[in-house]
Formats: C-alpha cells, sequence, structure tokens
C-alpha cells in the first residue's frame, strides 16, 4: 500500500489546468474569499445559537464575546512568550522535518533497494497517531520544547520523504537520459533536472508535513508541555475558563489559516511558470 | 572525422520471459557528414541501437566508434534528440536551449547567441519566453532540435523526432532537418518508422529486422541532393519506397505474428 497526495495539476493533466492557466490570481483569491465566507457564516451560526439557547454560553460562547478577548489577548504581555514558543517549535519542525525529509526521500531513489525495505514502515507512520510517543520522547529529552521539536520535524519528515521519493520516482526517464547525454554532474541532474520535475510531488509532501507539525506541537503542548499555545489552551480549559480558551483556539484557527495561505502562494508562485503566466 | 562505425554490436536484456536480445550483431558505418535512416518495426531495437552510439547504454558485445573513438559513454560532440518529448516544463524555450550550453560551461554571452541562433534556425523566434506547456507538440519537437543544435555537435542521433506529428508537420519538420543539414553537414543517423520520410531524407536507408534486431537490407538513395518533397513523385523514389516496403512488410507481419503470439501462450487460462 502506498499513501500518495496527488500533485497539483501537472503538465500531463491538460483539461484540468484550464481554469487556472487563464486566472491563477483570481482563482487563489476566490478560494481565500471562500474560506473567509465559511468562517464567517461559522461565526453567525454560533452567535444564533447562543442567542437562541441552544446550548449554554460555557461549551460554546457566542463569538461576539470571545472576539473582544482574543484581541484583548493579542494585546496583553503574556500572550508572546507562549506564541514565541509555540512559533518556534514550528519553525524548527518544520526546517529539521523537510531537510530529513528531503534528504531521505532522494536517498531512497538513489538506492531503491533501501528505499523498498523502509516504506511500509514509514506509510504505517501514517496510521501510528506518533504524538503517542511523547512519553518516550519526554523521557529521552526531558519535558522542554525539544522534546516537541523531535517528535514534531519526525511528523513532518514523513510526508516529504515518502512524496520526495515518489516524485522522483515518477520523473521521466527521458528527462534523466537528457541529462545523461548533455553530462550532467550527478548534482546537476538531481537539482537541475530530477527535483523541479518532481516538485509538485515534494510541494505537496511539505504541505502537509507543515500542516502536521502544527497539529503535532499543539497537540504535544497540549498534553504535557509547561507552556505554548496548547498549554495555554489546556490550562484554560482546566480552569473552566471557557471564554479565554476559546480565545486562544480562535489565535490558533487564524494561525492554522494563515500558514495554509502562504503554503499555498507559495506554491503557486514557485510552480506557476509550468503553466501559463 | 566524425563518422560512426559500428562493429559486431549486440544488447540482450533480460526479461521476465527470457533474454531479449535487442540488437544482433550490427556492423555498418555512417560517413562523415552523412545521413543515414533506420526504419524498422516498432520494437526491433532502434531506440536501443542508438542509446548505445549516445553511450547511454553499454552493449553486451561489439562496439562502436564516433570519430574514430570508442564510444564508453556520453559525449558532448554527439547530440541525442529523443523519441519522447524531452523538453522540460518548467524552463521556458529560452532556458531550455541554454540549459546544455550551461551545463557545458560555455560563456554565459555566448550561451544566449548560439541559443538564439538555433531557436531562429528551427523558426521559433519570438517564442523563446514560452514554456512547453503553451506550445503544440511540433513546436515542442522543435525545441528539442533546437536545443540538440546549439551544442553544435558533430554528429545528430534522432530517434523518431517527428513520431508523434501528424504526416503534414512531420514532413515540413524534415525538410527542415533536411535544410539544417545541409547548413551545418553533420553526421545524422535518423530513425523512423516512416519509410518515405527516410528516403527523402538520407543518403542510406538501414532496414532493421524485429528481434533479434539486426540490419537485414541496406539501400543507397541515389536521388538528387538538394531534393525536395516533390520528389516523392518520381519513378525512381516509387521504386526505393517498394524494395524497403517488401523487405519490411514481411518483417513486420513476422514481428507481428511473434508478438502476439508469446503472450498468448504465457498468459494462464483464467
Ligand atoms: N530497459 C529495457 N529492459 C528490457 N527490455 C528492453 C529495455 N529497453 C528496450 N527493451 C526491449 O528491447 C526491444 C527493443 O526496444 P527499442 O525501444 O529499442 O525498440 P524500437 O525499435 O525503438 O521501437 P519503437 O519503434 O516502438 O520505438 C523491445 O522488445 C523492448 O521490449
Ligand atoms: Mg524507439
Amino acid at each position: 500500500m502506498t499513501v500518495r497526495t496527488k500533485p497539483p495539476a501537472s503538465r500531463k493533466a491538460t483539461a484540468l489546468p484550464k481554469a487556472r492557466r487563464t486566472v491563477p490570481g483570481l482563482i487563489g483569491a476566490v478560494s481565500i474569499a471562500a474560506t473567509v465566507g465559511w468562517i464567517v457564516l461559522g461565526g453567525i451560526l454560533a452567535e444564533a445559537g447562543v442567542r437562541a439557547g441552544w446550548w449554554e454560553p460555557d461549551v460554546l460562547p457566542a463569538p461576539s464575546e470571545i472576539l473582544p478577548v482574543t484581541a484583548e489577548l493579542l494585546r496583553s504581555p503574556d500572550f508572546a512568550p507562549d506564541a514565541l514558543r509555540t512559533l518556534q517549535e514550528l519553525v524548527f519542525s518544520c526546517l529539521f522535518g523537510v531537510a530529513a525529509g528531503l534528504i531521505v526521500g532522494v536517498g531512497f531513489w538513489k538506492a531503491p533497494g533501501v528505499g523498498r525495505v523502509f516504506e511500509p514502515y514509514l506509510v504505517s507512520f501514517y496510521a501510528v497517531p506518533l504524538v503517542l510517543f511523547y512519553p518516550v520522547s519526554i523521557v529521552l529529552i526531558g519535558i522542554n520544547q525539544w522534546s516537541v521539536i523531535t517528535l514534531a520535524s519526525i511528523m513532518t519528515a514523513v510526508p516529504v520523504v515518502l512524496n520526495t521519493w515518489m516524485g522522483l520516482r515518477s520523473v521521466p526517464p527521458v528527462y534523466l537520459r537528457l541529462a545523461a547525454s548533455i553530462r550532467c554532474s550527478p548534482a546537476q541532474t538531481l537539482f537541475r533536472v530530477a527535483m523541479p520535475a518532481a516538485a509538485p510531488y515534494v510541494f505537496a509532501g511539505v504541505r502537509l508535513g507543515v500542516v502536521y507539525a502544527l497539529i503535532g506541537t499543539i497537540a504535544m503542548e497540549f498534553t504535557t508541555a509547561q507552556a505554548g499555545l496548547g498549554y495555554q489552551i489546556r490550562y484554560l480549559y482546566e480552569s473552566f475558563d471557557a471564554v479565554g480558551m476559546y480565545a486562544y483556539i480562535v489565535v490558533v484557527l487564524g494561525a492554522s489559516v494563515l500558514l495554509t495561505a502562504v503554503l499555498e502562494g507559495a506554491e503557486r508562485l514557485l510552480l506557476r511558470r509550468r503553466t501559463v503566466r | 572525422m566524425t563518422g560512426i562505425s559500428i562493429h559486431e554490436l549486440g544488447v540482450a536484456f533480460s526479461a521476465k520471459d527470457g533474454r531479449v536480445i535487442a540488437v544482433d550483431g550490427v556492423t555498418q558505418e555512417v560517413p562523415e557528414r552523412g545521413f543515414v535512416s533506420i526504419v524498422g518495426p516498432s520494437g526491433c531495437g532502434k531506440s536501443t541501437l542508438l542509446s548505445v552510439i549516445a553511450g547511454l547504454y553499454a552493449p553486451t558485445s561489439g562496439h562502436v566508434e564516433v570519430g574514430g573513438r570508442r564510444v564508453t559513454g556520453p559525449d558532448r560532440a554527439v547530440g541525442v534528440m529523443f523519441q519522447e518529448d524531452s523538453t522540460l516544463p518548467w524552463k521556458t524555450v529560452l532556458e531550455n536551449v541554454r540549459f546544455p550550453l550551461q551545463v557545458a560551461k560555455v560563456p554565459k554571452s555566448e550561451q544566449l547567441t548560439r541559443a538564439q541562433q538555433a531557436i531562429d534556425l528551427v523558426g521559433l523566434g519570438g517564442f523563446e519566453r514560452r514554456h512547453p506547456a503553451e506550445l503544440s507538440g511540433g513546436m515542442r519537437q522543435r525545441v528539442a532540435l533546437a536545443r540538440t543544435l546549439a551544442m553544435r555537435p558533430s554528429v545528430m542521433l534522432m530517434d523518431e523526432p517527428f513520431a508523434a506529428l501528424d504526416q503534414q508537420t512531420r514532413l515540413l519538420l524534415g525538410a527542415e532537418v533536411l535544410r539544417i543539414w545541409r547548413e551545418t553537414h553533420q553526421t545524422v543517423l535518423f530513425v523512423t518508422h516512416d519509410i518515405s520520410e527516410a528516403i527523402l531524407l538520407s543518403q542510406q536507408v538501414w532496414v532493421m529486422s524485429y528481434r533479434p534486431g539486426r540490419i537485414i537490407d541496406v539501400v543507397d538513395v541515389d536521388l538528387p541532393e538538394d531534393r525536395d518533397a516533390s520528389v516523392v513523385a518520381t519513378p525512381a523514389f516509387n521504386a526505393l519506397q517498394n524494395r524497403v516496403w517488401e523487405v519490411l512488410q514481411a518483417e513486420s507481419m513476422r514481428g507481428f505474428a511473434q508478438e502476439n503470439a508469446v503472450p498468448a501462450s504465457g498468459v494462464p487460462a483464467s
């Protein structure tokens, strides 16, 4: 069994990228507008639900109550340390995870035998909630941000490895024969032919990996950490401060929407040139 | 001198159903500045033969010399045009054509002039900043041709470069190749499965057999050097075409029968 993430419209899919071809900017704007629209709609529903008494305000307070607290939170001096800690963990996990993923993915491609041996284990990592290994990580590394970063890096690396490897394997052989015929060095073949050709797959893997890093980081902070946004959510949850907790949840949601938008924008920018400008 | 000489060349692949002998005992010569075509049924080993001459595969037996030197690996003086679309989709036309020059560390200003010249030569002036996705199949093959020409190879190996195109475009691009060859006078080995294309373009046609791939006939094309597509209507052209066709027809039928017989006996009934 192989887990494959579909790469964005490659050049072979001739029918699909038509819309993108003509107005790539517009499509991006539409998808962002749609996301914002859904969030606003959800907010209105939540507001209406509380006012109509469909549920208790402790369960889900009215957005009109949460948002001012969120705004206040963003300005308060208590916020920055937690946010910075989470950001730091996220950045490190993404950097380490993506770098390790690329290196291992390329390694598997260069030594296909090794790759075939390890692939089943890697794929099964998708099914195992890696967060479960957090206690092990704590025992080995201690209760600090490095235990979070280590595990989140692994979570990031898995899809990057699989997608990089998959992408490299699907490079049309003729590109490699071309590289050989003009005497590209192994590095030139990798960086100027194989990786660019595999880029759509690699990006899909990186996007998944970054999202996993965010999920992993928040989830691990939630369980045991002493600081970070995830820790605050749990702390406020345990002290029955629903509004405060939701204020943090809104922050995390906002961050993930922003992260997704940035990744999508970067991907569009980098792959744009394969279709029409 | 940059002719090609092929000595007792053999290439075998190990496949599931035993060894496939793709090329067997080929001994042939392409004179310097000659234009030779290979025709043969699909799967007879034309691409394999070309890959060995290009230094991309090592032969199982025998050897090839290009310009008197034994081929041991790819050589930048030998330009290859592949059967499949080999334009790199993330590069513009200009970047594609420049790429081998960058790899060969040609000085930058020279890269640009040589790339531009090659682009103009194949009639793609004005499309330098387009990406392959914006071009037709025929234009992409022109990009590949320009990329090969920009290297200024003394030997060109062309593997069915226009096979995926319609008849008219193929003839037009064939005429382009001939015009360019008359200007540059490189040694050309051209693979095709179109007999009239082979006769129209080349000075000599090699007919290859299906498994094992041998050269079973060599036909000298004694048509005027500066011929154009109108030669197709002459009796001399017809006579040549008939001769090649007769050899090839028998061979193709044998290949077809063989190809259809092998899997039928290998697949268990279910
Ligand atoms: N890498 C390989 N491994 C195993 N068999 C191969 C390999 N490459 C080619 N062959 C076999 O060698 C034979 C010749 O292949 P080749 O590609 O040279 O044919 P061709 O004459 O170029 O055909 P076409 O006209 O369809 O392009 C075929 O039977 C093919 O199955
Ligand atoms: Mg072929």
